[in-house]
């Protein structure tokens, strides 16, 4: 089992003017923020001095929009892209000369990447060639094996083309398994899935990462994936890490807007510092005042968010007019999008009235404080 | 460590750094091929047109390019590129002397159809050796495009008994012997030819179609390869075109007139175009059709290289093919270009439906489908006509049935002299290149593919580079090879390297016939997700393994495609093959046609029958093994 390390990890396309710049990244874990020293360069910084440990055994997820990064990340630790600066190491010992067929890691494509021309049971046992199969196993066991593992017991012969998406997804995950790799790499393997089969094969694939205990990394673009799945998570943006921290921290105390914005059903408020009222500060909005708790006493400015589900029609303070515009039915609860004050505004209430008006409030310790000046 | 072990741990370490580095070693391997092979010949063709004695020189493009023999009007303008007023004040003058007139003419000697006929009355300009090259081209391309375009039509739009036996046939007159196809038409029209023959049997004729206008002729011949080439690219491109785009255009209001224009056409047009240019650089370059059918009263730029070499006038015959090479290149680069802007070109989600051609009787005598069989009738005269004439040819003299012709053969082969030209050697020859050029082409053109097609910019830069071949001539190869390799260089220490005889004909084969592999392998190569060879590699493969385990089975018919093509360009290829055999006893079967044509036709028929027959069965075998011509 394998300790997963990346150094100020960067990677950059073609030459660009590269100019150093300030970036933040904060690692919840530590409670350490660490001021890093990061290159950008419009379009052609794939990844900017990414520094992260996926511990033991860990189920990793690296999250964020199409083009942050998370992907040119997996590519890196499997060894398919060389890092332009900074080091990957296994166990405390740097890859960087190792090619990817002597990495040991299994890897799970968004495409599956099976192989047309083999059988299932062919495919799950090509690794098998190369590595001894664990525990003296003989290969043929050890398809068997793996072939059960994902309920796909005596489907050895058929071919790629005469499985379903879900069925191809599964025998990519134990193709990848098959030589017992030390690291497990997977690369949106559920985004070709309908909601439906991706929830089952979720389950699934959580119950056997735990069992075999298997250090997995997992790349998404579906924040309630990463969420639901991961032990932690790191929230990429733009190439830079946004911040590390196990779901519930990346959920209740967001460390920057973006992450704020990209974990959802988040209210992002700008205001200007007024006075402060003991633990709340007066906070000047657009016009309106709104308490909230947690600024700092030498704050001026400063942006906070509030949780959807925390706008509430009971609450005493900072009672605010939406004008709500749509809503969706989202069963227990509706989802209604509005503005107040030029903000785009969503709440989360049991029902909304058919003239679209509604009054909520929020608790000033429902405000996450997100950036001070 | 005793030394035996440590020689089986070295070569552990020799293997596993093999397997590691199989792919660059390969490539370099293939590199050096085409740099010993390709380069350096084309090099030396190059500068011995900057070279006189040694020195560099333009003096040898000058004196063509003044010369009104190969440039015509145009050798004044290059003779003296300042003096504008004049050129211009000619042109005008030239201009204010062009009428147009409506005639009437009867096309057919002896037979009183007459044919409205525009008339074009130009003042006789001298075109010169390069103006009629580019004219021939020109009128060549004009036909092709016209015989091309309603068989893209038929194709495209009507579903048919034998449709996608069509589609596919049409790659074939592409890789028939040229030398065959000539002689094929000079069975048809000549003077006792087939088309004679049954003008004879209605009591007409016979007619010297050959002699009177060998250009019409050769025209004919050329749209012969090329209108398919229109056809299919044109085929492709209709069959690409999205059904729901012109349904689209329907219900925004536009007739089906309309939608035609303003959808399709444009989608159309870029294939037509390539398929015009690349018809263009073909018939540009012709050679052997024009040899055999024209000779030197019709020579295009092609015949005259070779011409000047027979004589050994190497310095001319180079300059003139560094000038056609540029030429080509050009229009090469250009379509290149373009092939790349449509690289996205796929398969539409919805094809455009097709018509039953035959649903009843009723529909079939509709003034559409009537126009449909009548070119259907043309197309069957055009493209198998010349294969039967040159069947029934080998078969008939002016009188009836003979075997004349293949006793003639036979004799030669028992009884000839050694410096005589014998058919049985010709076969073997061509079969042993045609075999040793497909070893040599097929793991050429794929290595290219792997690299192409992996490596982003760089490979568009090599795939230019490896394509060199098809934009210089066979003639030009010829030449280079002769001069650098046949006549061999020496290397310091007094080493001499020499390719010679059997072997240099099969690397110029070779040369010839691995674009066609590549471009064979190049586009399933590319369409391969990347995620199985990455998947293969984590699982521990390396990377020349996964090659073999992964890409390699899953291209395998695109690769036994281009073996097939390699193997019919090596046993069609005359350009380079003429030049490297002559004199010696390495001839193929288009040589001895070639070297057959004299005064009696008969013997060379018999021998075009006998390659039709040979080409014929090996596109049966490859067939059979599983290829397919389809892209």
């Amino acid at each position: 089992m394998t300790e997963l390390r990346l150094e100020g990890v960067s990677k950059y396309y073609g030459r660009g003017g590269e100019t150093a710049e300030n970036g933040s990244v904060t690692d919840n874990e530590t409670g350490t923020g660490s001021e890093t020293e990061t290159a950008t360069s419009a379009g052609t910084a794939a990844l900017q001095n990414v520094d992260l440990t996926v511990r033991d055994g860990e189920f990793f997820t690296l999250v964020g929009p199409s083009g942050c990064g998370k992907t040119t990340t997996l590519r890196t630790i499997a060894g398919f892209e060389a890092p332009s600066e900074g080091t990957v190491s296994f166990d405390g010992e740097s890859v960087a000369d190792v090619p990817p067929e002597d990495r040991d890691v299994g890897v799970v494509f968004q495409s599956y990447g099976l192989f047309p021309h083999m059988t299932v049971a062919e495919n799950v046992g090509y690794g098998l060639q190369f590595r001894e199969p664990p525990n003296g196993a003989s290969a043929d066991d050890r398809v068997a094996e793996l072939l059960d593992l994902v309920d796909l017991a005596g489907m050895d012969d058929r071919t790629p083309d005469q499985l379903s998406g879900g069925q191809q997804q599964r025998v990519a995950l134990a193709r990848a398994l098959a030589p017992a790799p030390d690291l497990l790499l997977l690369d949106e393997p559920m985004s070709a899935l309908d909601a439906r089969l991706r929830e089952s094969l979720r389950r699934q694939l959580t119950r056997i990462q735990s069992r075999l205990g298997i250090t997995t990394v997992y790349v998404t673009h579906d924040q309630e994936e990463a969420l639901a799945l991961s032990d932690r998570l790191a929230v990429m943006a733009d190439g830079r890490l946004e911040q590390v921290g196990t779901p519930r921290e990346i959920y209740h105390e967001p460390a920057t807007r973006f992450v704020a914005e990209f974990v959802g059903d988040n209210n992002v408020f700008d205001g200007t510092v007024r006075g402060h009222d003991g633990e709340r500060a007066q906070v000047d909005v657009g016009g309106a005042t709104l308490a909230v708790a947690g600024v700092p006493p030498d704050a001026s400015r400063v942006s906070f968010c509030v949780r959807a589900a925390a706008l509430s029609r009971d609450a005493a303070h900072n009672r605010i007019d939406v004008a709500l515009e749509t809503s969706e039915f989202r069963g227990e609860s509706v989802r209604a999008y509005g503005e107040w004050n030029d903000a785009p505004i969503v709440v989360r209430l049991d029902r909304v009235r058919r003239d679209g008006e509604c009054t909520v409030g929020f608790d000033p310790t429902d405000a996450h404080v997100l950036e001070v000046q | 460590m005793s030394l035996d072990a440590r020689l089986s741990i070295d070569r552990d370490r020799a293997s596993a750094w093999l397997e590691h580095h199989a792919l660059p070693v390969a490539a370099l391997a293939t590199a050096a091929v085409l740099v010993v092979m390709l380069y350096f010949p084309v090099g030396i063709v190059f500068s011995e047109a900057f070279l006189e004695d040694g020195i560099p020189t333009l003096g040898h493009f000058t004196d063509v390019l003044t010369d009104p023999f190969y440039f015509g009007v145009l050798a004044d303008v290059f003779a003296e590129p300042l003096a504008l007023g004049t050129h211009l004040g000619s042109l005008a003058a030239w201009l204010g002397a062009v009428s147009i007139s409506l005639t009437v003419e009867y096309p057919i000697p002896g037979v009183g159809i007459p044919v409205p006929w525009i008339g074009l009355d130009t003042p006789g300009v001298r075109q010169g050796l390069f103006g009629f090259t580019a004219y021939q081209a020109a009128l060549s391309t004009l036909a092709s495009v016209a015989i091309g375009l309603p068989a893209a039509y038929i194709l495209a739009n009507y579903e048919f008994y034998g449709r996608r036996t069509l589609r596919s046939l049409t790659i074939l007159p592409f890789v028939l012997p040229g030398i065959m196809v000539a002689v094929g038409f000079y069975a048809m029209f000549g003077q006792a030819g087939t088309l004679n023959t049954l003008l004879g049997a209605v009591g007409l004729g016979p007619f010297a179609f050959v002699e009177t206008n060998p250009l019409a002729i050769v025209v004919l011949a050329h749209a012969f390869y090329n209108a398919p080439l229109v056809a299919r690219l044109t085929v492709a491109a209709w069959e690409s075109v999205d059904a729901r785009t012109v349904e689209t255009a329907r219900s925004l209001g536009a007739s089906e007139r309309r939608a035609f224009r303003d959808v399709v056409v444009p989608q159309l047009a870029p294939a037509v175009l390539t398929g015009a240019l690349m018809t263009f650089i073909f018939t540009f370059m012709t050679f052997p059709i024009v040899l055999a059918l024209g000779g030197l009263q019709l020579a295009t730029v092609e015949v005259w290289i070779y011409d000047r070499i027979q004589r050994l006038d190497y310095a001319e015959a180079a300059t003139l093919a560094i000038l056609e090479t540029v030429l080509s290149l050009g229009l090469t680069y250009a379509y290149l270009r373009y092939e790349s802007a449509q690289a996205g070109l796929a398969r539409a989600p919805s094809p455009p439906p097709k018509e039953r051609l035959l649903p009843d009787l009723r529909t079939a005598l509709s003034p559409r489908r009537l126009a449909v069989f009548g070119y259907g009738l043309v197309a069957l005269v055009l493209f198998v006509g010349p294969m039967a004439s040159l069947v029934v040819g080998s078969f008939t003299d002016g009188s009836g049935f003979t075997l004349r012709n293949y006793a003639f053969l036979l004799e030669r082969q028992l009884e000839g002299a050694s410096f005589q030209t014998q058919p049985l050697p010709a076969i073997r020859n061509s079969l042993l290149f045609g075999v040793a050029t497909l070893l040599v082409a097929v793991p050429m053109g794929v290595v290219v593919s792997m690299v192409t097609v992996r490596a982003g910019r760089t490979g568009r830069l090599v795939d230019t580079l490896a394509m060199l071949p098809l934009a210089v001539s066979g003639v030009v190869f010829g030449i280079g090879l002769l001069q650098g390799l046949v006549f061999g260089i020496s290397l310091p220490g007094g080493w001499r390297f020499q390719v010679t005889g059997a072997v240099a004909i099969v690397v110029a084969h070779a040369v010839a016939a691995y674009p066609f592999v590549t471009r064979n392998v190049s586009p399933v190569l590319g369409s391969l997700d990347p995620a199985m060879v990455e998947s293969a590699r984590a699982l521990g493969a390396s990377r020349a393994r996964a090659l073999l385990d992964i890409e390699l089975p899953l291209v395998a018919s695109a690769i036994v495609a281009g073996a097939a093509f390699a193997f019919a360009i090596s046993i069609g290829e005359f350009s380079s093959t003429v030049i490297l055999a002559s004199g010696g006893e390495h001839y193929t079967m288009p040589v001895a046609v070639e070297r057959y044509l004299g005064r009696r036709s008969g013997p060379a028929i018999a021998m075009g029958t006998l390659l039709l027959v040979v080409t014929a069965a090996s596109f049966v075998v490859i067939d059979r093994v599983g290829g397919r011509y389809e892209r």
